[in-house]
């Protein structure tokens, strides 16, 4: 039974000593194959057998796709629409930035990348209209986590693989959550601006959002080609991603005429180290979980679990505070790869379906983006609006809780996540 | 000469990209002809996720030159620089302990796998082969290590937390007008 100290004592010294995440796994668990005199040829075939999977390369396609879609324009196009959208009632400008939240998280997978390309155009609009500086900041650093909850989602890539779990099966659950924690944003966001007085008045000519659509229909029908592809059973997930490249590169150069060779040799490069230092830590934590599940180390989580107490939503309140606590620290892709081995079947156990549990997973994961110390998008925020990250987070507290009590309702009802899929046949 | 040194600085990222546009361009041609022509090419899926393996270990080695590998920080941002950047050798000195174990490690299994050889289902290549991207990429990464802490402690070159984009262009004075800093840099 000394195998779990060995593992946990290594993976947590190693993190203190700040050893990468990949190597904190890999390192520990190869010690436990040292201490106990085995053979670690095991690892090599993991490295292997863990990257060499044909649903995984959805991951690089879709930060490509990503990449090239600021390059391309495409982004810039959908922030514009949500930004001439803004009526003129308490917190309009701040709605709009929450919608384009969600149309860009429509088309991307990545939580920092929306709060990138949405913040860039709506905190300075934002602060332009008399809103706080880190106000916007922190709207836009919460609602960018939208990204990773509407499909289409790294972060579920990664569940779904992990899981075994239908990735489109995922995609489909991911939408009524989306829109709930969209929702509950707009509500705490008409109170707050209500209360500090934030108007934005009709900013925009009328006839400006026909124009702004009418420019942008390149960029509307990009989530079309995507989620539509998938959702028809046409492509799968990578198959998409993959399309969405090559939707993106023939309107960035033929359309919109804006995508420059420049722009595009730079989104090769940055996917390269992007992925390579994700997908690396998907070999380890394999290596990690499997000693895991070898020593039982669920069941006995399983047991401890059930031995506190036998109500299903005081579990699923301690699960989500752990997964919260844990996404403050921790780098999301990398929470999502050591906790699913772990966490999954003690829910399954209980009952629980793995859709609904990697979607409240992913959820609590989107909250760990705007929560510091480590909240990327946050980090992003504060770098465009010149703000500290100490402010953003103290005006992020009421969207961290909103989101948290969509969470709980979530886990609570899952009917709320299963529903949709279920009413499409998956 | 210099020039040449300069180009392997950035060596694992040009073989990444070749990678990342074969696999790309192969699995959109596949796309195409199933959707258009309802035929497949028997060998182009198992082509592209064996691109796509090398890209990944190949890719963590830029990422380590990058120094962009993801680590717990909050505590090692309270330090001293000089302290944090001793904290964090003895991190890479276990890393690079890992990765010479696993290379060592992986040329045995090659070894094994050239004397029983396992063939790949559809383009009938020697797994052994394959498997090269072990050595050479936990090798590299270690070399990228060691190159990444000469520069910060010898040369005193400061590398960025690449998560915390600091940019140059202020756009507050720029309302509404430009989005196209982060064009460069997409974010995961």
């Amino acid at each position: 039974m000394t195998a779990p100290f060995i593992l946990f004592g290594m993976f947590f010294f190693l993190l203190v000593i700040g050893a990468p995440i990949v190597v904190a796994l890999g390192a520990s668990a190869l010690t436990v194959y040292l201490a106990a005199g085995d053979d670690f040829v095991s690892l090599v075939q993991t490295a292997w057998n863990a990257v060499d999977s044909f649903p995984i390369m959805a991951l690089p396609a879709f930060i490509l796709s990503g990449a090239l879609m600021q390059s391309a324009g495409i982004s810039r196009r959908l922030v514009h629409i949500a930004e001439v959208m803004a009526g003129p009632m308490a917190g309009g400008l701040g709605f709009s930035a929450i919608l384009a939240s969600m149309f860009f998280g429509a088309i991307s997978g990545s939580g920092p990348a929306t709060t990138a390309a949405v913040g860039m155009l709506m905190i300075p609009a934002m602060v332009d209209r008399g809103y706080g500086r880190s106000y916007s900041a922190a709207l836009t650093a919460s609602s960018g986590g939208l990204g990773v909850v509407i499909p289409p989602s790294i972060p579920m890539v990664i569940y779904g693989v992990t899981a075994s779990e239908s990735i489109t099966k995922l995609f489909m659950a991911g939408i009524l959550p989306g829109i709930m924690l969209a929702g509950g944003l707009m509500i705490a966001n008409y109170v707050i601006s209500k209360k500090k007085g934030y108007v934005s008045g009709n900013i925009h000519p009328p006839g400006a959002l026909r124009k702004a659509c009418k420019d942008g229909i390149w960029a509307i029908l990009a989530p079309v080609v995507i989620l539509g592809g998938i959702y028809s059973g046409l492509f799968t997930p990578t198959e998409a991603a993959v399309v969405s490249v090559f939707y993106t590169l023939f309107v960035g150069v033929f359309i919109h005429k804006e995508l420059s060779l420049d722009g595009f040799k730079e989104s090769l490069n940055s996917t390269t180290w992007l992925t390579g230092r994700v997908l690396i830590i998907m070999f380890t934590a394999t290596a990690f979980g499997r000693i895991l599940v070898e020593n039982d180390i669920p069941g006995m989580i399983a047991q401890s679990l059930l031995n506190m107490t036998d109500s299903l939503a005081l579990i699923w309140i301690i699960v989500i505070a752990f997964l919260i606590f844990v996404g403050m620290f921790l780098e999301t892709l990398a929470t999502i790869m050591i906790v699913t081995p772990v966490l999954l079947p003690v829910m399954v156990s209980l009952g629980v379906d793995p859709i609904h549990f990697g979607i409240v997973l992913v959820c609590c994961c989107e909250i760990g983006f705007s929560t510091p110390p480590l909240g990327e998008n946050m980090f992003i925020g504060s770098s465009i609006a010149k703000v500290s990250i100490e402010e953003i987070s103290a005006k992020a507290i009421p969207f961290v809780l909103v989101e948290i009590l969509v969470v709980v309702l979530l886990a609570f009802f899952p009917e709320l996540v299963l529903w949709l899929p279920e009413l499409f046949g998956y | 000469m210099f020039k040449l040194i300069r180009q392997m600085d950035k060596l694992e990222n040009y073989i990444c990209q070749l990678l990342l546009c074969l696999f790309v361009v192969l699995l959109f041609t596949q796309v195409i002809l199933r959707v258009v022509f309802n035929y497949g090419i028997p060998w182009s899926e198992e082509l592209s996720r064996f691109a796509f393996v090398w890209f990944v270990f190949l890719g963590a080695s830029y990422a380590a030159r990058l120094s962009a590998h993801n680590r717990v920080t909050f505590h090692l941002r309270m330090m001293p620089a000089k302290l944090r950047n001793l904290v964090e050798l003895l991190g890479d000195i276990f890393w690079i302990a890992f990765n010479t174990l696993m290379t060592f490690k992986s040329i045995e299994v090659i070894e094994s796998m050239m004397e029983f050889t396992f063939y790949s289902p559809a383009l009938d290549w020697s797994m052994a082969y394959l498997y090269m991207i072990f050595p050479i990429s936990f090798t590299l990464t270690s070399l990228r290590i060691i190159q990444v802490n000469y520069l910060k402690l010898v040369c005193g070159v400061k590398f960025d937390d690449v998560d915390e984009p600091n940019l140059e262009e202020d756009v507050m004075s720029t309302p509404a007008s430009k989005s196209e800093q982060y064009g460069s840099r997409p974010l995961a």
